[in-house]
């Protein structure tokens, strides 16, 4: 698998110098794991197809800002789409459907970019998370699945403002102890 | 005010990769990550802690035509990736000048060379006439041995108006366009016989539009009305 990231760091080298053709290759390669992602935040095929093109595109034009301490390619690239992604929720955001707000867990299921390093890392997020407060714990996972504001978890959970800014406040603080760096 | 301080720092990097910080909060706090490497690698720390978040997520297929909508989107035109050389002729083709019409073109239809195939069953040249859509309309084969201009309709057939018919021309070097046919609205295939000289204007040119006239085709001899459709052809 670390076979993998080596092509995937390769070709976005040459997408770097304007290589189309590795640009294409380069989605072939992600772009299952990165529309996944849209879909995932987005739930609306019309906007995750648009976040799929805007984070590719931003790929395209920043490649060579890539580099290692951001992770893997496909992290970088995931975070790409997330921040975009978040981007279109902000913009389009005015009714959140809070009824299905109990499904967002991280599933347990791996998904098919996943390496050996990343099941350590996710082994170790997915233990933090257990001995997390629930409360801290259901915060976090409906911020980073939902990109729920902190006002929308306040309304989701039925919580006042100041309660749920501070779950996730003291979530990710105890998140980062546990995680370390 | 920057935030200095550094437990501050690691709370706002969270948040901000979480997305629970928004709005001026969070441009502000982009400006801040610009001038300040520290605070950029605690985003990208966050990212990476968070990352296994990203991986929960099941694949999914996207829509077939992103791929096209994001080469529109980059590079104003498609390109086989593959055949990267593809975009040298392309971009080289002389823009053909039918001053009616070539506006109305571009609004009606995007035209797309098609990639070579890479086994060609014989010698000669092929384009394909796509819609607004970029969903195949005709198919063009040019064969070199028996001079003949094949011109397939794929399903489903091109709506022409009841007094109105398409139209398929040969636009030489020379700037004249020669009509070949009116097209049939029936019928998937035709096949056209084309002179010494049209073959041979052709293979230089290689381009062909197709117009909008009125049923039967031009009166004229000439194009009459808006130039819906342009190709090119290429070597097989």
């Amino acid at each position: 698998m670390a076979a993998k990231e080596g092509m995937l760091v390769d070709q976005l080298a040459k997408v770097a110098q304007g290589d189309r053709a590795a640009f294409a290759g380069l989605y072939q390669q992600t772009s299952r794991a990165v529309y996944g992602q849209c879909m995932q935040l987005l739930r609306d095929n019309d906007e995750a197809n648009d976040v799929l093109q805007e984070t590719y595109i931003q790929v395209w034009h920043h490649a060579g800002e890539y580099h290692a301490d951001r992770g893997s390619v496909l992290t970088w690239m995931m975070s790409i789409c997330r921040y975009r992604g978040l981007d279109a929720l902000r913009r389009r955001r005015t009714d959140v459907a809070f009824d299905t707000v109990a499904q967002n867990h991280a599933c347990e299921k791996p998904g098919p970019m996943q390496n050996a390093g990343d099941m350590v890392d996710r082994q170790r997020l997915s233990d933090c998370l257990r001995d997390l407060d629930e409360r801290y714990r259901n915060s976090i996972e409906m911020a980073y699945f939902r990109g729920f504001t902190h006002q929308e978890l306040a309304v989701a959970m039925g919580q006042p403002l100041g309660t749920t800014k501070s779950w996730v406040r003291r979530g990710l603080n105890v998140l980062r102890q546990c995680l370390g760096s | 005010m920057k935030p200095d301080n550094p437990e501050r720092n690691h709370a706002l990097a969270a948040e901000y990769v979480l997305g629970t910080l928004h709005g001026a909060a969070r441009k502000r706090f982009e400006r801040w990550m610009m001038l300040s490497p520290k605070l950029r690698r605690q985003v990208w720390l966050w990212e990476r802690r968070l990352q296994p978040f990203n991986e929960s997520a099941p694949s999914m297929q996207p829509p077939a035509d992103a791929w096209d909508a994001l080469e529109r989107r980059l590079f104003s035109a498609p390109e086989t990736a593959a055949e990267p050389r593809a975009a040298a002729w392309w971009q080289s083709a002389l823009p053909w000048r039918w001053t009616t019409g070539i506006a109305v073109a571009g609004l009606m239809a995007l035209l797309i060379w098609t990639p070579v195939p890479p086994k060609a069953p014989e010698s000669g040249l092929v384009g394909v006439v796509q819609g607004t859509q970029a969903q195949p309309l005709w198919v063009l084969n040019a064969s070199r041995g028996d001079h003949s201009l094949t011109l397939r309709s794929l399903p489903p057939t091109l709506p022409a108006s009841d007094d109105q018919d398409y139209e398929l021309w040969l636009l030489p070097e020379s700037g004249v366009p020669i009509s070949l046919s009116v097209l049939p609205t029936e019928g998937a295939e035709l096949r056209i016989t084309l002179s010494h000289e049209q073959v041979k204007q052709l293979l230089q040119s290689r381009s062909l539009a197709i117009s909008l006239e009125p049923h039967g085709g031009s009166p004229t001899g000439q194009p009459t009305g808006p130039v819906v459709y342009q190709t090119q052809l290429v070597d097989l």
